[in-house]
C-alpha cells in the first residue's frame, strides 16, 4: 500500500518538532543566561583571598566567555554558531562541547540500552505469564511485585543496592570504574547494580502494561475462533494474542526510552558516578557551564521528539488501519 | 469575592456532596479493592502523623553528640573510641536504646522525630504542588477545549513544548539558578507539572462538549461560565481526583530527588534531605539512609494503590 499521506505527515511532524526544539532551546537559554549566576563565580573565593579587584576579574572572565554582551546578541550568536555545527566551548572542562559529548554519550547509551533490554525482555515475559495465569497465585504475586517496583524511588534503590551488595557483601565496587573497556564482561559486571536501579521501575511498568494488553485481547472473538479451530494454545497466545498486544506495548516502551534519559538515567548516573550525559550536565549546572547545559538539554529534547515520531510511524506498520491527518 | 469562591466550590463539589448515594456507591466499589483500602489507611495514618506527630516526639533539631550514630532498637553497631592516654582504639558494641527507637544521626538528633517532621514537609510539598498543577491543568484543558480555534492551538503547542521539556533537568536548572527555598521548589514543580492534566482534561472536555446535555444547556441560554462550572467541570471531577492521587507521589519523589542531589532546602529536613545526609555514611550508620527511604517508598506505594483503586471505582466499565 502506498502511503503518500505518511510522507506529508512526517514532514508536518518534523516541522512541529523543530518548533518545539527551538522553543525549549530558547527557554533554556533565557533561564541560564537570565539567572543571577555567572561562570566567574567559581573564581570569586580565590580572588577575594588574594586581594584582587573582584569586579575587574569578573568582567574579564565574562568577556572571555562572551557573556558580557546583551542577551539578545548572545542569543543571536549562539543560534548562528549552532547552525554552523558549533555548539560552543565548555568553560569548566576547557574543550569544545561537541568533544565533551562525543566522549561521554556512550556511557549513557550503554546504561540505557542494557537497562531497557533487561526490563523489556523480563517484563514482557512475566506480563504474558501473569495474564495467561490470571487470578492464580503467581499472577497475584507478579501484580503485587510490579506495584512495589513502580513505587520504589530509583535513587533510593540504588543507594540500598550499594549498601547491601557493595558495602556489606563487597560483591561490587561502590563506584563505577571508568577504566573498564566498554561492552566487555567486566563492564557488564560493574553495570549490574545500575541496570537493576534504572530497570526495576521500567520492568514493573512493562509487566503491568503487558498483562493488561494481553487480557484485553484474550477476551476477543478471534481468540475464541483460533481456539475453536483447534490451534495449540502456544500459537493462540504467541501469535494471536501477543501480536495484538504488542501495539500499545511498543508505544509505552518507546516513550519510556525518551523520558528515562533525563529522569531515571540522570539520577542513576549520579548515584553510581557513571560519567554519562546526565552526569556531565549535572556537573555543568553546578559549574555554571551554560553551553554544556544547553547542549545536553537540546540533545535530550531532540531524542525525545525523534523517538515519538518513530513510535508513531512504527505504529502505522504494526497496525495498517491507523491513519494520521 | 469569598461568596463567589464559595459558589464555585459548591458547584464543583456538587456531584459529591450533593449526591450521597453516588459517594456511597464509589466507596463500596473502592472498598472491594483491599490494596486501595490499605493505601487509604496508610495515607490517613501519615496525615495524622504529620498533624500531631511532632507534639509527641522529641525535638527533631536538638543536637546531642553524646548520643550520635545510635542504631535503631534491636540493632547493634561497632564504634571505635580513641583513648588519648593509652594511645589506642577500643572497639565497643553500641546498641539502640528506647529513648531513640529509630536511632540517631551523626549529630545525635532523634531519627524518629526527624522522620515525623519530614512527613509534614513531604506531604505539604505533595499536596500544594499537585494542587497548583491541577488547577492550572484544569483551567488550561477546559479553556483549550471550550475556546477551540487558534486559542486551542496556541495552548496545546505550549503544552507540547512543556511536555517535551526534560522535566527533571528543568527543575534542577531552575532551582540551582534561583536558589533552593522550599516554597520556590513547590511553586516550580506545580508550574511545570500541569501538562498531563491539561491534555487529559481537554480530551475529556472535548468529548463532553458534543454531548446532548451540554448542547441542551447552551440551547436553554446558559452562559459560558455556567456551562463550564456547572456541566463540564463536575463531569471531569472524578478524573481530576484520580490524576491528583496518582501525581502526588511523583511530586514527593521529585522533591526528594532534588534534595538527594544536593538541591533541597537545607532549612527544611524533608525525607530527601535526611536521605542525602545518610548516603554519605552508609558504611557506619546505614539506618539514616534506609529509614526515610522506606517512608518515601511506602507513601508512594499507598498513593499508587489508592489511585488505582479510585480509577477502577470511578470507571463504570471496569469490573473490580
Amino acid at each position: 500500500m502506498k502511503k503518500s499521506w505518511l510522507r506529508d505527515y512526517i514532514i508536518k511532524r518534523l516541522f512541529y518538532s523543530v518548533i518545539i526544539a527551538w522553543g525549549i532551546l530558547t527557554i533554556t537559554f533565557v533561564l541560564v543566561r537570565a539567572g543571577p549566576t555567572s561562570p566567574a563565580d567559581k573564581y570569586l573565593a580565590n580572588i577575594a583571598a588574594s586581594g584582587q579587584d573582584v569586579s575587574q576579574v569578573i568582567a574579564s572572565v565574562e568577556a572571555r566567555y562572551g557573556v558580557d554582551k546583551p542577551i539578545l546578541e548572545q542569543y543571536a550568536d549562539y543560534m548562528v554558531n549552532l547552525f554552523h555545527g558549533n555548539w560552543g566551548w565548555s568553560f569548566s572542562t576547557s574543550m569544545p562541547v561537541t568533544e565533551l559529548i562525543k566522549s561521554h554519550w556512550i556511557y549513557s547509551f550503554q546504561l540505557i540500552l542494557l537497562s531497557s533490554l533487561f526490563a523489556a525482555v523480563l517484563g514482557i515475559l512475566v506480563g504474558i505469564y501473569s495474564a495467561v495465569k490470571q487470578y492464580t497465585r503467581t499472577d497475584y504475586i507478579a501484580t503485587f511485585l510490579s506495584f512495589i517496583g513502580v513505587s520504589i524511588p530509583n535513587f533510593w534503590l540504588g543507594v540500598m543496592l550499594i549498601l547491601v551488595f557493595s558495602v556489606k557483601l563487597g560483591l561490587f565496587k561502590t563506584y563505577y570504574d571508568t577504566t573498564l573497556p566498554l561492552f566487555s564482561l567486566a563492564n557488564l559486571h560493574a553495570l549490574i547494580l545500575p541496570i537493576i536501579t534504572l530497570g526495576t521501575g521500567m520492568l514493573a511498568g512493562y509487566v503491568r502494561y503487558t498483562r493488561s494488553a494481553m487480557l484485553d485481547n484474550l477476551r476477543k472473538g478471534f481468540v475464541t475462533t483460533a481456539r475453536a479451530k483447534g490451534l495449540p494454545e502456544r500459537t493462540v497466545i504467541g501469535k494471536h494474542v501477543f501480536r495484538n498486544a504488542l501495539l500499545p506495548l511498543v508505544t509505552i516502551i518507546m516513550f519510556d526510552l525518551g523520558s528515562i534519559v533525563f529522569g531515571g538515567a540522570y539520577l542513576t548516573e549520579i548515584v553510581f558516578g557513571i560519567p554519562g550525559l546526565g552526569q556531565i550536565s549535572f556537573n555543568a549546572i553546578f559549574a555554571n557551564d551554560y553551553p554544556v547545559v544547553i547542549a545536553v538539554t537540546l540533545i535530550g529534547t531532540l531524542l525525545v521528539l525523534l523517538v515519538n515520531l518513530v513510535t508513531d510511524i512504527t505504529y502505522t506498520y504494526l497496525d495498517p488501519r491507523i491513519r494520521y491527518d | 469575592m469569598t461568596k463567589r469562591l464559595q459558589d464555585i466550590a459548591r458547584r464543583i463539589g456538587r456531584p459529591f456532596y450533593g449526591n450521597r448515594r453516588l459517594i456511597k456507591y464509589y466507596w463500596e466499589r473502592t472498598r472491594r479493592n483491599k490494596l486501595a483500602v490499605f493505601g487509604l489507611a496508610f495515607i490517613a495514618f501519615l496525615i495524622l502523623l504529620a498533624l500531631i506527630g511532632p507534639l509527641l516526639t522529641l525535638d527533631p533539631t536538638s543536637v546531642n553528640f553524646e548520643e550520635k550514630n545510635l542504631p535503631p532498637v534491636g540493632f547493634a553497631t561497632e564504634k571505635s573510641v580513641y583513648n588519648i592516654e593509652t594511645d589506642e582504639f577500643t572497639t565497643t558494641e553500641v546498641f539502640g536504646i528506647w529513648k531513640h527507637p529509630l536511632g540517631t544521626d551523626s549529630k545525635g538528633r532523634d531519627m524518629l522525630a526527624m522522620i515525623v517532621s519530614g512527613a509534614r514537609i513531604s506531604l505539604l510539598v505533595g499536596l500544594i504542588a499537585t494542587g497548583i498543577a491541577l488547577i492550572l491543568g484544569t483551567i488550561i484543558g477546559v479553556l483549550s477545549a471550550y475556546l477551540g480555534g487558534w486559542a486551542d492551538n496556541v495552548l496545546m503547542r505550549f503544552t507540547d513544548i512543556m511536555m517535551t521539556f526534560p522535566f527533571f533537568l528543568l527543575l534542577v536548572l531552575i532551582v540551582f539558578i534561583f536558589g533552593p527555598s522550599l516554597a520556590f521548589i513547590v511553586l516550580v514543580i506545580g508550574l511545570t507539572g500541569w501538562t498531563g492534566t491539561a491534555r487529559l482534561i481537554r480530551s475529556e472536555a472535548l468529548s463532553l462538549r458534543t454531548r446532548e446535555f451540554i448542547i441542551a444547556a447552551k440551547a436553554l441560554g446558559a452562559s459560558d461560565s455556567r456551562v463550564i462550572f456547572r456541566h463540564l467541570i463536575p463531569n471531569v471531577i472524578s478524573l481530576i481526583i484520580v490524576i491528583a492521587t496518582l501525581s502526588i507521589p511523583g511530586v514527593i519523589l521529585a522533591e526528594a530527588a532534588l534534595s538527594f542531589i544536593g538541591l533541597g532546602d537545607p532549612t527544611m529536613a524533608s525525607w530527601g534531605i535526611i536521605l542525602e545526609a545518610g548516603q554519605h555514611s552508609l558504611d557506619t550508620s546505614w539506618w539514616i539512609a534506609v529509614e526515610p527511604g522506606i517512608m518515601l517508598f511506602l507513601t508512594v506505594l499507598a498513593f499508587n494503590f489508592l489511585g488505582d483503586g479510585l480509577r477502577d471505582a470511578f470507571d463504570p466499565k471496569s469490573n473490580v
